[in-house]
């Protein structure tokens, strides 16, 4: 019984190989897409993604709280490098403190409730750290954000790298996706992320076998905090702005969106998610009289009802199922 | 400093607020309670309810065409309803609630941006009817006519709904649909024409909701939905999911903290919003009058 629990054993390689491949898919993207500040936006976009997947398709839990997390990171180290002028791996490191301090707040209040409950909770939370950024004028600039983030050289002891060019910033956010995602994909598959899915399955199960399901649901929720964090700070560096429409609950959808779209069992789904979500809002957004009433919105949710409806594994789950079905015959 | 007129009026104004979610509240309640779904894209049917009254008031030429564009949007919503019940929801009785919340969301935003598509982004104004413009003396302070009326409407067809579902026979058949669909089914009742009428009549609410709040904002814009949809959960989850009376007790008395609280600090007001229900939830999650023990 012990051994099934343990995390499968793999040669240092095996473990990097999906990583080098996804990898060397992704540093060529960058020049197929059709702008260039969009690749770095994709990977960014799929981190919050990544932890709406994590407790969503992992855990169970719908969390409609990963906006205002997300805002919370972002807004950390906007400030931090707006203001004070911090290192930048600094301000991204406080950012990620900042949202994983916030959802330890969060999570205790909302993992003693499920379901339905869960999510009315996390709503409301969000809605209350918009609010507080949005009135906050004098720390948060309120509805004008925060102006003035510098993107600038990354000083790493001996060598430095230069973060303005889109292409540069790029790798480093590459870099550091990958390296999250290795970390995610270790999670799920340790003890501790099998407990979380053996809770999705049947919560009464796990505790009648001993687990405290309140205990490991707060853990998870918090590690999705620190995720959230984690893509906000990204995102302030990249977009070198922050705005309180980040904070709204929107987001939290737009980050549902994304995650359902490529696939909520799978930790792929959230880049395929967000990848399809973001060319697909450009492509439409191109057309003028389409762009004017935010039409992109329009088509993506009504993939997303499809999606809801009849295609549960999202993209991801359907290639799965085609592939399934050429290779039985 | 703060004159006690000022807080009456402002209690006043609170519970006129607070009547008009709460009309709004029961149908969401409704829907809930009956069909056991959470209705993210009821805010949108609001919507759609204050730009039906806008489009009637534009193409007829009546007098009193207010009030004949919000007799003609009721059907309308109702078939809206109609409409999203049979082709959406029906597919999603029995799945995981988790789907559901997302299917209406994805609703929400397909309402909404199709709005913004077909009646821009631009706020439309909309005109207080002309036979109710003017104030009323009411003993210690004027009141304008049009809010005290939702007010009284807003009660009569709360009362209404509360007594068809709660006292009538076709209440009865109903309310035992949603609590022992099979027993129903044996009876001879066909459910899934219940829940369809439900939802129509859910919908219905939330549009005559939005018909006569139109008046009374400023301008008509495709996000009103979103914003007044958070005030809706609210209330209902202070009331209590699923309870009519529940709807109208969350609605007045989140009108009156709100009133209260907007006197001395304005952006308080939302604020106290927000913290009521994160409090009412982790303290009695089925509400102040729901039933059920829902966790």
């Amino acid at each position: 019984m012990k051994s099934e629990l343990n995390a499968p054993q793999r040669s240092f390689m095996a473990e990097l190989s999906p990583v080098l491949i996804m990898a060397a898919i992704l540093v060529p993207t960058y020049f197929v897409l059709p702008s260039k500040m969009m690749a770095a936006e994709i990977l960014i976009m799929a981190i919050p993604t990544l932890s709406f997947i994590l407790l969503l398709g992992y855990t169970g839990l719908l969390n409609f709280g990963t906006g205002s997390l997300f805002a919370v990171g972002a807004y950390t180290a906007g400030i931090l490098l707006a203001r004070h002028n911090v290192h930048i791996l600094l301000a991204i490191i406080a950012g990620v403190a900042m949202s994983g301090i916030i959802s330890i707040i969060m999570g205790y209040f909302c993992i003693k409730r499920v379901g339905l409950i869960f999510a009315l909770l996390t709503l409301a939370f969000n809605q209350l750290i918009w609010f507080i950024i949005w009135q906050w004028k004098s720390f948060t600039g309120g509805p004008d954000g925060i102006w003035g983030i510098k993107r600038e050289i990354l000083e790493l002891g001996i060598f430095s790298i230069n973060l303005k060019p889109t292409f540069n910033f790029y790798i480093f956010v590459l870099i550091l996706f990958l390296l999250l995602f290795l970390f995610v994909r270790r999670l799920i598959e340790s003890p501790f992320g099998k407990v979380l899915m053996g809770m999705r399955e049947s919560e009464l199960r796990a505790t009648a076998i001993g687990y405290n399901p309140e205990t490991y649901k707060w853990i998870a929720f918090i590690i999705g905090g620190l995720i959230c964090g984690l893509g906000g700070a990204l995102f302030a560096l990249h977009q070198e702005y922050v705005g309180e429409h980040l904070a709204h609950w929107s987001t939290s959808g737009e980050f549902a969106i994304k995650a359902l779209l490529g696939g909520t069992f799978v930790l792929h789904g959230a880049l395929i998610g967000s990848g399809v979500f973001i060319f697909l809002a450009d492509f439409l957004n191109r057309f003028p009289v389409l762009a004017k009433a935010g039409a992109g919105l329009l088509v993506l949710g009504a993939i997303f009802i499809l999606v809801v409806m009849f295609f549960r594994g999202g993209i991801y789950g359907g290639v799965e199922k085609v592939y399934n079905f050429f290779r039985k015959k | 400093m703060v004159n006690i007129d000022v807080i009456l009026a402002q209690v006043f104004n609170g519970i006129q607020f607070g009547v008009l979610m709460a009309l709004l509240a029961t149908g969401l309640s409704l829907i809930f309670g009956m069909l056991g779904i959470i209705n993210f894209a009821h805010g949108s049917l609001y919507m759609i309810g204050a730009y039906f009254v806008w489009t009637c008031m534009q193409m007829l030429n009546v007098p009193g065409k207010f009030w004949v564009g919000l007799i003609i949007t009721l059907p309308l919503m109702a078939i809206v309803g109609l409409m999203i019940e049979r082709f959406l929801l029906r597919w999603m009785y029995g799945q995981p609630v988790v789907y559901q919340i997302l299917l209406t969301f994805g609703l929400l935003l397909v309402i909404q941006q199709s709005v913004a598509l077909i009646y821009g982004t631009t706020p439309l104004p909309l005109g207080m009817p002309s036979s109710f413009e003017g104030e009323i003396s009411l003993g210690l302070f004027r009141y304008p006519v049009y809010r005290l009326f939702t007010m009284i409407l807003g009660l009569a067809i709360i009362f209404g709904v509360w007594y068809f579902i709660e006292r009538s026979a076709l209440g009865a058949i109903i309310r035992a649909s949603a609590e022992d669909p099979e027993t129903a089914k044996t009876l001879g009742v066909n459910t899934r024409r219940v829940y369809t009428w439900t939802f129509a009549l859910g919908s219905a609410l939330a549009g005559l909701g939005g018909g006569l709040h139109a008046p009374l904002i400023g301008g008509l814009q495709h996000t009103i939905g979103t914003e007044i949809l958070l005030i809706c959960f609210i209330v209902v989850v202070i009331g209590g999911m699923g309870s009519i009376r529940g709807a109208l007790l969350g609605g007045i008395i989140l009108g009156i903290v709100r009133g209260i609280a907007g006197v001395f600090w304005a952006p308080a007001s939302d604020f106290v919003m927000f913290a009521a229900m994160g409090i009412i939830l982790m303290i009695r999650p089925q509400g102040l009058l729901g039933r059920g023990g829902t966790r």
